[in-house]
């Protein structure tokens, strides 16, 4: 009897504390810079991660999203919306507003999760890259691009290369600190690297075009600007002869080959950490987490173009072609 | 939610500060100056720039980012009076100019300010026993200090010279006031006030970003004209009250529409559509009251 009791008591602490967590669903603002097809895809990420692992949508977390459609001063006024509405997590997308939301939660103890950031020990969000004890109530995923491996793998195509051109924006605070690692890497890869800016969309077909006859091979990073007006890289790369390399596979279809990491991935890492953290492991317990990134996608068609055959080692590496306006994914063993 | 309203008069005070300085060009002068986007950063970086490396003290950054907009403002005067560019063209070179600049000034093109002190930090700690009020009382000593600044200065023999020079410029170029100078006066002085508030929303959002000038002349002439419309006068001292008050409306509306948005289910992506709305209603309501006061008094 004694027994039956003590089992209905857990049963109804079992079952009201059930209620109480539908009743009262977590509340998770997520914030992003502007709308771009990959900070979408982040945002996107973060939630079918969170969903997959459990939380139901409506039921179990609630989601406030918000973009600051481009406007510095809302960023703030979203991360000030997200603290008077007392969010349980906030997920800030991008540079600017992870630093907007880290202002506005000064001293609090809601976790920040940022994604979408390239250097959050140079934008000040972490103290340190590998030591997360000073985090406060921050950490996250930065999108660091593996720049040298991306120099090395076009010096792999090819012994000529010898001079890499990249276009991109100085005004753009990940492109600055990536055309920065190209070029301290350069040396030791045995290439030399000329850049050329373009500060707006629409200055980017000078700047690509200003490049043709001087390099060996076209390279650019997550540039948004440049990303924007893709298509004139390319053009300004086949009118040169030479291979363009793209720092993301989304892109594939307007490079000679890409390689990098897809954003929604990304977001499935974010989401991660998201659910880490709600887990119970605090935020100065977990180091700056860098986003893996292996995958190597060749277009032969571009390749065609041009009249470049990849060799032989970059083939094998490749996880996906686009061949005849396909893409052919490589089967998992 | 109070807590928003204090951060949104916050943000219409800071931002304030620049709709008056576009006042200054494009009420009194008449003279539409674009530089404002790039000037607004020129603040910015400035005062990131001594806070993060020369470890100076806030405060103190801010008239010194007053002087750096001033030489912007210089600039585009210069292009405008001496070399015969038009208006809107040496706006746009100063301000095309300035992306550059404002990028060397910084070294970088994102400075965070989230480990130096900050005014409102300072601020925060210093005037503690206001509690949440504290940076609203300082940003709205700071904005009304710099309003009646301005009032007084349009009242004296130069700001009466200022302002005849966008009413008439041929009748007191006739009176022996040289208008290009007060041209020239007024771009300093303008874009002075906007790198001031430049540099004050630098240190209010925890960072600098060579981005952040992007839009001051649109919400910069929203406020004007929104005062110029709540507030119907001639008289200097209400019409840069209307200003801020312009300033203070647009601000209210993002938040407005930050909060309440998704409530009646808009999206994330329609929020410029909603805060532009709510400016709308905010201008159509006292008109359309004005109107049926108007007809009443006809009968």
């Amino acid at each position: 009897m004694k027994r039956f009791i003590a089992v209905v008591l857990l049963s109804l602490v079992v079952v009201s504390v059930g209620f109480s967590a539908a009743s009262a669903p977590l509340r998770i603002g997520i914030c992003k810079i502007i709308e771009h097809p990959a900070l979408d895809a982040v945002e996107q990420g973060v939630i079918d991660a969170l969903t997959a692992a459990g939380y139901e949508e409506g039921v179990d977390v609630e989601y406030l999203i918000a973009s600051a459609q481009g406007d510095f001063s809302t960023a703030i006024a979203i991360a000030q919306n997200f603290k008077a509405q007392n969010v349980d997590l906030v997920v800030a997308i991008a540079t600017p507003t992870a630093q907007a939301a880290v202002e506005v939660f000064r001293g609090s103890d809601t976790p920040i999760i940022y994604g979408a950031v390239t250097d959050p020990v140079g934008a000040e969000l972490v103290p340190s890259a590998t030591d997360p004890s000073g985090n406060e109530n921050v950490t996250g995923v930065s999108d660091m691009v593996p720049v040298e491996a991306h120099l090395r793998l076009l010096k792999e195509l090819s012994p000529d290369i010898n001079t890499i051109g990249i276009v991109y924006n100085p005004g753009e605070a990940n492109s600055a600190i990536l055309t920065e690692m190209a070029l301290a890497a350069a040396p030791s890869v045995g290439v030399t690297i000329v850049t050329a800016t373009a500060d707006t969309t629409a200055n980017v077909p000078l700047a690509a075009q200003s490049l043709v006859g001087r390099v060996d091979a076209f390279y650019v990073t997550t540039d948004n600007t440049v990303v924007s007006a893709i298509d004139s890289v390319l053009a300004a790369s086949e009118e040169a002869g030479v291979p363009f390399l793209m720092a993301d596979p989304t892109s594939l279809a307007q490079a000679t080959l890409a390689a990098g990491f897809d954003y929604y991935e990304h977001g499935l890492t974010v989401g991660q950490i998201v659910l880490d953290v709600l887990s119970g492991v605090g935020t100065d317990e977990i180091p700056v987490t860098y986003q893996p990134s292996a995958e190597v996608h060749l277009n032969l068609d571009a390749a065609e173009r041009i009249g470049f055959v990849f060799p032989a080692s970059v083939v094998d590496q490749a996880s996906a072609i686009l061949y005849g306006g396909i893409i052919w994914e490589r089967q998992s063993p | 939610m109070a807590a928003l309203w204090i951060h949104a008069v916050e943000q219409g005070l800071a931002y304030g500060i620049a709709a008056l300085g576009v006042f200054l060009t494009y009420r009194i002068l008449k003279f539409p100056d674009l530089t404002v986007d790039g000037s607004f950063v020129t603040g910015a970086a400035i005062a990131s720039i001594l806070l993060v490396q020369y470890g100076v003290d806030p405060f103190t950054v801010l008239p010194i980012a007053f002087v750096a907009g001033g030489i912007a403002g210089l600039i585009t005067g210069f292009l405008n009076t001496r070399l015969g560019i038009t208006d809107l063209l040496a706006g746009v070179l100063t301000m095309i100019m300035l992306y550059s600049i404002n990028l060397r000034i910084m070294g970088r093109p994102n400075l965070s300010l989230l480990r130096v002190p900050t005014v409102t930090r300072v601020v925060d700690a210093v005037w503690s026993p206001l509690g949440s009020l504290a940076i609203l009382a300082f940003i709205a000593i700071l904005t009304l200090a710099i309003k009646v600044l301005l009032d007084v200065f349009l009242q004296t023999e130069v700001g009466f010279a200022l302002r005849a020079t966008g009413d008439s410029e041929p009748m007191i170029t006739a009176q022996g006031v040289n208008t290009k100078t007060m041209k020239i006066l007024g771009l300093v002085v303008s874009n002075g006030l906007v790198a001031l508030s430049g540099a004050l929303v630098a240190q209010y959002s925890g960072f600098a970003d060579v981005g952040m000038g992007l839009g001051t002349i649109v919400t910069g002439l929203a406020a004007v004209i929104i005062g110029g419309t709540l507030i119907r006068s001639s008289r200097v001292g209400w019409m840069t009250l209307g200003v801020l008050l312009g300033s203070l409306v647009y601000r209210v509306a993002v938040i407005l529409a930050l909060r309440y948005g998704y409530v009646i289910g808009f999206q994330a992506s329609d929020l410029k559509l909603i805060t532009s709305l709510l400016v709308i209603l905010a201008l159509v309501v006292p008109y359309l009251r004005e109107r049926r006061l108007r007809k009443v008094s006809a009968c």
